[in-house]
């Protein structure tokens, strides 16, 4: 691991060795794994979230969907904020500050009510936390007063943001459920209550799996089970698209994002920034595989700004937002022909299936040779061939060619795919 | 120092999937359209579909599709060639590797047995027609399944004590275990089949005189062939059939010595050095006339004799047993006409293909010069009410191609029998 490059980010007034923060979850629950966390290389902690309400859990408490082969493609959770003493967590936090001061340490919490969140803002400033996130998103809460429902309701989010803000200088962040039809307005809600930034997402309300011996959802706890937090690769083109709204709102503008979901590898962080975040926050990937893929974070971004000449990792933070635009602005004169190659083509027949049940029967199947060929007039370019071959570079964009009457010009092209 | 795998005799070669490992192979294959495994496969087994239920979460309906169309699918599943039939026409070959389909095979048919799934069934209302099988191996269990689901009378008669043939008898139980082969069998009993063990047609029992309405011989190939050269007599020179056989009977009790020569090239061959090994031969050798590319053996299964480390020669042909009463080593010739090789032996086996018996026997039906039954693909001998195949019409093929030729030869038999319903 040659390549080495500066990460560092600032992040509300805080420089962050590197933007890969571990979320406020199971990873991040008490002094000693924090501590691991940080000598593998993370640079941040989103400490597991601490409420004067110590949480009381079930067994079992997780799930998880996979297809054959690719294990936890989604993850249900159904365990609440902390279950240790508030003052225990709060002691956690003060010595992991005191024994890696250059380390970022957030404080999670939630309260119940505004005199919770006040007393919740001045611990967290007493331990000697860097900044406060305020949890309004935890979907699987057992109090009605606390968590998601919370976060969906713009009085109670400014509220509270307010009481806590008012009572210490850190800077406040927001968690915001994405369990909500549109977040801008929770989000401005928050900062009119003092918050500085905006995390997001929480965990999506879910169903992963039915179980059939008990005919009940997944965990089976005594026959029962309640609808819970989903996470994990499933989830991230939710989160992306809730951070790419906020870092487009105009009422946000300058308001540091950190995104969370479904972060695994450090594209999936490039990702995130490029629509917006300065940092990410990572747990489902933590809960599988460990603290260690923080190093193949900090190396895989160092190498995709080596090859990009890029040094500071601020320029990334919202890079692609020019280009995401609204439907009706997309270019709709076009349509690109994709073209096979034959030589690479072993002869499946899926993109004849497809195209045939699901699109446009523009794709003609010579039986005996086994090869399929475009039929150019048919063909309206939906790509759909391209997504469904499962060989490598057999299918890619082809030529260009205009609707009837449109004017033609030059247009931009994806031409390497993966 | 080489690794070299130490197992028992009946210990399994291959280790199966299980539910996760199989459902991520399945999750491999393309789905292609008009699956060429499917056409790749003799007895039309249809791996395009087992896989793709195996793939969509449908375990059962995979079971059922094997089991189906091959009545020996649990068997097929550990000894097909793959590699030159279904495997070879895979179009995942051209990413990477053909998926595993004997392999999930064995795991849809292992699924059958521990789900305890009843696929096949016979009408309760019997056809009017007794229809006997001649020999109780791979032909002949397909013929019979196949109409005794059409509601037809079916007797099989077995010299041996127990079904399965040359699955039974000819094959090392780490490839095919007998479990495997038993509950194959149980499929076919279950459809009603009656198995007469301990009878040889035509030597203890006269179909012609016993009323059947129609006679498919499956009898296979029980003659064995010695080559012509002089020491062939001598005490430890085995035949595969025999040296197999008594394997399979007495298993590790049956030693046959520290050194053993195995002549052949063929899968018999192999098998035979592999059950020496097992069995706990120390030196184990195949020796081969021609060359291994002309060796009509698996090539999977030259490379598992190697892993086991036995070892392999070329090109010599063997020329005379060496020893007294005894065998104590062989002498062979090189196909170069210069080579020359000595080795020391306390058995021999050859395992150079095997010959009929004599079918006449059993009924007036027209032989090759071989000895082999003259019918067509569909069956038919001479005789209108006496149908044939598998090894005894094709001269020795594999199981695969025998289930496939039972089933055609049914297909005759159902024909035949339903033109006489008419009369009747």
């Amino acid at each position: 691991m040659a390549v080495k490059k500066d990460l560092s980010i600032e992040y509300l007034g805080v420089m962050c060795e590197n933007p890969f923060f571990l979320s406020s979850s199971p990873v991040a629950g008490n002094y000693d794994m924090v501590a691991k966390a940080f000598e593998t290389g993370w640079g941040g902690v989103f400490f597991k979230t601490i409420g004067i309400f110590v949480a009381d859990e079930c067994s079992p408490r997780f799930d998880q969907n996979n297809k054959a082969g690719v294990p936890w493609i989604g993850f249900k959770n159904m365990e609440q904020i902390s279950d240790k003493p508030t003052e225990q967590n709060f002691e956690f936090i003060y010595r992991l500050k005191k024994d890696y001061p250059d380390k970022v340490v957030v404080a999670s919490v939630m309260g119940s009510n505004e005199d919770e969140w006040r007393e919740l803002g001045k611990m967290a400033e007493q331990a000697g936390a860097d900044m406060i996130e305020c949890n309004f998103s935890c979907p699987q809460m057992t109090s009605h007063e606390m968590g998601s429902d919370v976060g969906t309701n713009l009085e109670l989010v400014e509220k509270y943001s307010r009481a806590i803000s008012s009572v210490t200088k850190l800077p406040v962040i927001a968690k915001m459920t994405p369990n909500i039809t549109v977040m801008e307005p929770a989000a401005i809600a928050a900062i009119k209550g003092g918050a500085k930034g905006i995390s997001a997402i929480n965990t999506v309300k879910s169903i992963t799996n039915l179980d059939y011996e008990n005919l009940t959802a997944m965990p089976v706890v005594d026959g029962k089970s309640s609808i819970s937090g989903y996470s994990g690769t499933a989830v991230k083109p939710i989160g992306l698209r809730f951070i790419a709204n906020l870092a487009s709102c105009p009422d946000l503008k300058g308001i540091p994002l950190s995104g969370i979901g479904g972060i695994e590898t450090w594209n999936d962080c490039l990702d995130y920034m490029l629509v917006g975040a300065r940092n990410v926050q990572v747990t489902t990937a933590v809960m599988q595989y460990g603290y260690e893929i923080v190093k193949d974070m900090i190396n895989g971004m160092s190498h995709f700004m080596d090859e990009r000449g890029i040094d500071d990792i601020s320029e990334l933070v919202g890079l692609a937002l020019p280009n995401i635009v609204p439907a009706e602005d997309l270019n709709r004169d076009f349509k690109v022909i994709p073209k096979i190659d034959q030589k690479k083509c072993v002869g499946c027949g899926r993109c004849y299936v497809s195209c045939y049940d699901a699109a446009h029967q523009a794709i003609d199947w010579d039986s005996k040779k086994r090869k399929p060929s475009i039929d150019d007039e048919k063909c309206v370019g939906c790509h759909l061939c391209l997504n469904v071959c499962p060989v490598k570079d057999c299918i890619l964009p082809g030529e260009i060619k205009w609707k009837e009457g449109r004017k033609q010009k030059e247009v931009k092209i994806k031409e390497n795919y993966l | 120092m080489s690794k070299v795998i130490k197992k028992r005799y009946t210990e399994e070669a291959d280790y199966g999937f299980d539910y996760r490992t199989a459902r991520e192979e399945a999750m491999r294959c393309l789905l292609c359209i008009d699956p060429p495994c499917s056409k790749g496969c003799p007895a039309g087994t249809d791996p395009g579909s087992f896989i793709r239920s195996i793939r969509f979460n449908n375990i059962k309906g995979a079971a059922e599709t094997i089991r189906k169309n091959n009545i020996l699918g649990g068997s097929c599943a550990r000894i097909c060639p793959y590699d030159r039939l279904c495997e070879e026409a895979c179009s995942r070959s051209g990413i990477d590797k053909p998926i595993q389909i004997g392999r999930l095979q064995r795991f849809a048919i292992e699924q059958e047995k521990a789900l305890k799934m009843k696929t096949l069934k016979a009408p309760k209302k019997k056809k009017p027609f007794k229809v006997a099988c001649v020999g109780a191996g791979p032909a002949s269990l397909a013929c019979a399944a196949k109409l005794a689901q059409e509601g037809y009378q079916v007797t099989i008669f077995e010299e041996q004590e127990k079904a399965g043939g040359v699955l039974t008898y000819g094959i090392t139980p780490s490839r095919l275990p007998e479990h495997v082969v038993a509950h194959d069998i149980k499929m076919v009993k279950d459809l009603g089949v009656k198995f007469v063990f301990n009878t040889k047609v035509g030597r203890d029992v006269d179909l012609d005189e016993m009323g059947f309405d129609a006679i498919f011989i499956g009898a296979g190939l029980w003659a064995a062939k010695l080559p012509d050269i002089p020491g062939v007599d001598k005490e430890g020179v085995w035949t595969a059939i025999d040296f197999l056989r008594k394997a399979r009977i007495e298993k590790e009790k049956f030693q046959p010595g520290d050194n053993v020569i195995v002549i052949g090239g063929g899968d018999v061959a192999v098998d035979c050095a592999t059950t020496a090994k097992l069995l706990g031969s120390k030196n184990v050798h195949i020796v081969y006339r021609r060359t291994i590319e002309e060796a009509p053996a698996d090539m999977k299964e030259f490379k598992y004799a190697l892993k086991l480390g036995i070892g392999i020669t070329t090109n010599m042909a063997p020329a005379e047993v060496l020893g007294g009463k005894k065998v104590e080593g062989m002498a062979f010739k090189g196909r170069d006409g210069v080579s020359e090789l000595k080795m020391k032996a306390d058995a021999i086996v050859f395992a150079i293909g095997q010959k009929p018996e004599d079918m006449t026997a059993i009924a007036n039906v027209k032989v090759t010069e071989k000895g082999t039954i003259k019918a067509g693909r569909n069956g038919k001998t001479n005789l209108a009410k006496v149908f044939a195949a598998g090894d005894i019409v094709n001269g020795g093929q594999t199981a695969v191609e025998a289930v496939a030729a039972g089933k055609d030869a049914a297909d005759s038999i159902i024909a035949y029998l339903s033109k006489k319903e008419g009369v009747k």
